[in-house]
């Protein structure tokens, strides 16, 4: 709210000031240089509305003449700077090599004086006045722009457009000026307002010093040097030019974030209203704990239509519906799916990890049995409490081994880290069991890899470690979210082989999420597919390679390569057709309808039920006997 | 090691280049230099007077044979005397020289005292009242051009509230608490332009790495919330932190200027408004010279810190 009325009000008071800039001589303004000794520092009256100064000039005239000064010496001197600068920056960056040399490096130079520096030396060379001026914020500023074009033509230079316009044999001058330009023209507008304010506050400061604007020109700067030492007798004398400078600036420069926002989104201050729409929640999850449920002995983990909402700029979308899915002990999970699906966000609900402020569990319990057989319905924790699971009970491993290591601390200290989180022990002690760690996922030498960092290592080696980590804990159960996914094949299949090792060996329960189906196969006992949010097969890995009931799970299975159907001579892999449906817009009924063959009218009438297949598989299809 | 040497040598070019420059820069301008220097207040110099300063300031020899002689003298630190009262320029720059740099520091420590806790709150509370009214707060705070905080601060407090001294300078030695007091004013009017460069660097950098994957790990490991904010977002925003706050520590150096004359604080750049207001041309490239030189040096101190703080640098 306070930034819209901010943004207005900038608007609104550039609008006046440079309206009054330009229309100064043509106003019925009083002299700004016409001293009046018998009205020296008049309060306001109304021949002068502002009052009058130190020399009784009026002082409403001179802000409006000093306008003209301050904008026109940093318009002239912002535009200098972008012509220079953006030519250079274009030059540099679009030809790069000896050119990039000759047009940046002597910009870095100018870079490293102070601003103010610069501007003083080139005052005692040339002198004070408004030519002086312009020349000082022209050469101070054209380096910026240099570097914002240069940055920006970097980021375009390679994409497809440029290479088209290259293709078809546009000369570079050509390609520079009409295709690259307007390209980068959002931020270079954005600089230019910057650089705008930058020349009004260090004309005003030069002025100040008495070394800008050369009177009786009337100027900002001027106005406040001359009121100074009468502040005692006229303070408003130095008040009007203070305000008039800073709502100036103020308002450039909160013109230039609204600018920002709008050509780049990303780095939008913008808030997504979520944090109040979440604070009621604490009062809805506190309702009555549901009573441990009797009927599941033997599971390690039991979610029970579980739901979990996340708050999005367009909307609350429900990023999983009503899964449940249970997992034994010993028992490998895999959870099956299409980006989109809900798998990810299956695991982090479960972990409590889920993204902060804009995800929560909206319905549903997830039990799970620690090791002292009690049962706990995690979805109900609070999140201060929940600290004694992760970790200890319960650990994940991530998709990317790179993002999620801290790239600042040794892969010993990541491990020790994880070792002491529940519980303190010796500095030899954690040393020791951080080693032990690394042998236990096949990190040779892992002596010496405890003192590197995470980027000293290659990715299937960080991913050791990841996992590494995840058992420091000793957990029962372990979520794996794609932990393969951004791995060579050669490097998948060894990490493969290590999570069922270490599983089998521990018998810890493990959630594998994949889009993988290939994977699947190799470590799963059981396997859950899920699609927009909802599980629509599962059962044991077997029954669902060999005999799928669900038309998407069928079309998984189809779509992944096998050896028999590319040796012949009808080379060719299905997909599924159509996309997965925004989460913003779910068809009614059968959410995979819209993509099914075999979909009817009856498809699209109710959402269709969890089905019993047999006494393992369930599917959620009403044409399963059929198709 | 590799990483440190490699610096000091960049630091090293970019003085050579500056001192390049500064020297140049006097013949750059059109126009004969001695003339230029002499014919301030619009009276032309009589031939007599430019002959002499071509002289003086050695412009009569070669341009080679000057650059020579220049990068020698100043090698030695030797900067000249000052048209004006003859006096070596180096000697009254050691004295004025720290009065500047305790001013730079202090500003910059109430700056981060403020800035850091304040940014890191509205990181934290995102998008909630307080983090719009800081946010509003800090784009106000930027705009307010640096001698208008000082002046209306001796409008508020030394002439309506009458608190403390409208400017002036004590020694610490002859009184540290007078001092402290002396040192209060100019250093706030400087922190208020830089707070919010404080507030927004660490804002935006807290919220990157609130984001980072291994954020969630380490939440995965079951630490306590607080050391998951100490250890794997506040210690990572750190390094973009100190870049941005060395770079401005480099840029207030000259932003002093404004503050010192303000404050009437004897600092470096008391003498350097005064000679460029006199055309002093030693002076006045002598402190040009040494304020350059402190900003090198701050800037190749932030690239320490930074391979410090983040161990990718140091290995590339």
């Amino acid at each position: 709210m306070i930034k819209h009325t901010t943004l207005i009000f900038a608007a609104l008071f550039l609008t006046t000031i440079v309206l009054l800039a330009v229309a100064a001589p043509m106003l019925p303004l009083v002299d700004p240089v016409k001293m009046d000794i018998l009205g020296r520092m008049a309060g306001p009256s109304l021949a002068h509305p502002l009052g009058q100064d130190e020399y009784g000039r009026d002082v409403l005239s001179r802000i409006a003449f000093g306008a003209r000064a301050s904008l026109g010496v940093a318009l002239t001197g912002a535009i200098l700077a972008a012509l220079v600068g953006v030519t250079l920056g274009l030059v540099g960056a679009y030809f790069q090599g000896w050119a990039e040399q000759a047009t940046m490096r002597p910009l870095d130079v100018i870079l490293s004086f102070p601003p103010m520096l610069l501007a003083l030396l080139a005052v005692t060379l040339m002198g004070p006045g408004v030519q002086t001026l312009s020349v000082i914020l022209a050469l101070l500023f054209a380096p910026t722009y240099a570097r914002v074009t240069f940055g920006e033509v970097l980021t375009v230079r390679n994409q497809e457009y440029i290479e088209a316009a290259k293709a078809l044999g546009h000369r570079p001058t050509r390609i520079l000026a009409r295709t690259i330009l307007p390209n980068v023209a959002g931020p270079i507008l954005v600089q230019f307002s910057l650089v705008v304010a930058a020349g009004i506050v260090l004309e005003s400061g030069l002025s100040f010093l008495g070394l800008g604007v050369v009177p009786p020109t009337p100027s900002w700067g001027l106005m406040v040097r001359g009121a100074r030492p009468f502040m005692e007798a006229n303070p408003l004398g130095l008040i009007w030019p203070c305000v008039a400078l800073v709502l100036t600036v103020f308002s450039i420069n909160r013109i230039c974030d609204a600018m920002r926002d709008l050509f780049d989104p990303k780095a939008s201050a913008a808030v997504l209203p979520v944090s109040r729409l979440l604070a009621g929640t604490g009062i809805g999850r506190s309702r009555a704990r549901p009573a441990a449920p009797a009927a599941f002995d033997g599971t390690l983990l039991d979610i029970r239509h579980l739901s979990t909402e996340i708050s999005t700029p367009r909307g609350t979308i429900r990023a999983i519906d009503g899964v449940s899915l249970q997992v034994k002990p010993g028992e490998a999970v895999a959870l099956v799916g299409e980006s989109g699906s809900g798998k990810s966000m299956t695991g982090l609900s479960v972990m409590q990890l889920l993204p902060r402020k804009v995800g929560r569990i909206a319905d549903g319990e997830v039990w799970y049995a620690s090791r002292d057989g009690q049962r706990t319905d995690l979805a109900h924790v609070p999140a201060n409490l929940f600290r004694r699971f992760r970790g200890r009970e319960m650990a994940m491993v991530f998709q990317e081994p790179m993002a999620s290591l801290n790239p600042v601390y040794t892969v010993g200290f990541q491990l020790i880290e994880a070792l002491t989180a529940h519980g303190q022990m010796t500095k030899r002690d954690a040393w020791d069991g951080a080693r032990r760690m690394l042998e236990r996922v096949g990190i040779p030498d892992p002596e010496r890899r405890l003192n590197e960092y995470p980027h000293q290592l290659s990715g299937g080696m960080r991913q050791r470690v990841a996992i590494a980590i995840a058992l420091c804990g000793d957990p029962s159960l372990i979520i794996a979210d794609e932990p393969t996914t951004a791995l060579d094949v050669t490097i998948q299949a060894q990490i493969l082989d290590l999570l069922e090792e270490i599983q089998a060996a521990a018998g810890i329960g493990l959630v594998f999420i994949t889009h993988n189906l290939g994977v699947v196969a190799e470590i799963a006992d059981r396997v859950v597919v899920m699609y927009c949010g909802q599980v629509i097969e599962e059962g044991p890995v077997d029954d669902i390679f060999h005999n799928p009931r669900h038309p998407y799970t069928r079309g998984l299975l189809a779509s992944v390569p096998r050896p028999e159907d590319m040796a012949g001579q009808h080379k060719r892999l299905s997909s599924i057709p159509g996309t997965v449906p925004s989460p913003l817009a779910l068809p009614p009924g059968c959410r995979f309808a819209p993509r099914c063959d075999h979909a009817t009218s009856a498809c699209v009438v109710a959402v269709p039920e969890l089905e019993a297949v047999s006494a393992n598989q369930n599917t959620r299809c009403i044409r399963w006997k059929e198709i | 090691m590799h990483y440190i040497l490699r610096r000091c040598m960049t630091a090293t070019a970019t003085l050579f280049a500056v001192a390049t420059l500064i020297f140049l820069l006097l013949h750059i301008v059109p126009g004969d230099p001695a003339e230029i220097l002499l014919s301030g207040g619009g009276v032309a110099p009589s031939p007599e007077s430019v002959e002499a300063m071509r002289v003086q300031l050695g412009l009569d020899r070669p341009l080679l044979e000057q650059y020579g002689s220049y990068l020698a003298r100043i090698a030695t630190g030797d900067l000249g005397q000052s048209f004006q009262d003859g006096f070596p320029i180096a000697t009254e720059i050691i004295t004025r020289l720290p009065r500047t740099l305790e001013l730079v520091l202090a500003a910059t420590l109430i700056s981060v005292i403020i800035g850091l806790p304040a940014g890191l709150a509205a990181a934290l509370k995102r998008g909630g009242a307080l983090d719009g009214f800081l946010s509003s707060l800090a784009s106000f705070g930027l705009s307010i051009p640096i001698f208008v905080t000082g002046t209306l601060l001796i409008l508020l407090f030394s002439q309506t509230l009458r608190i403390v001294p409208a400017g002036g300078y004590v020694d610490f030695l002859e009184s540290p608490a007078e001092h402290v007091i002396y040192l209060l004013m100019p250093a706030a009017s400087i922190a208020v332009g830089l707070i919010p460069v404080v507030f927004r660097m660490v804002r935006a950098s807290i919220l990157e790495f609130l984001e980072k994957e291994w954020v969630r790990t380490a939440r995965a490991k079951g630490l306590l919330e607080r050391t998951v904010l100490i250890r794997h977002v506040i210690r990572n925003s750190l390094s973009p932190v100190v870049t941005v706050l060395g770079l401005h520590m480099g840029t207030l150096l000259g932003g002093t200027v404004l503050v010192e004359y303000v404050f009437n604080w004897p600092g470096l750049s008391g003498m350097l408004v005064r000679a460029v207001e006199q055309r002093d041309y030693p002076a006045v490239q002598g402190i040009v010279l040494v304020i350059c030189l402190l900003f090198v040096l701050i800037n190749l101190a932030v690239d320490l810190i930074y391979g410090i703080l983040d161990p990718r640098v140091r290995y590339e």
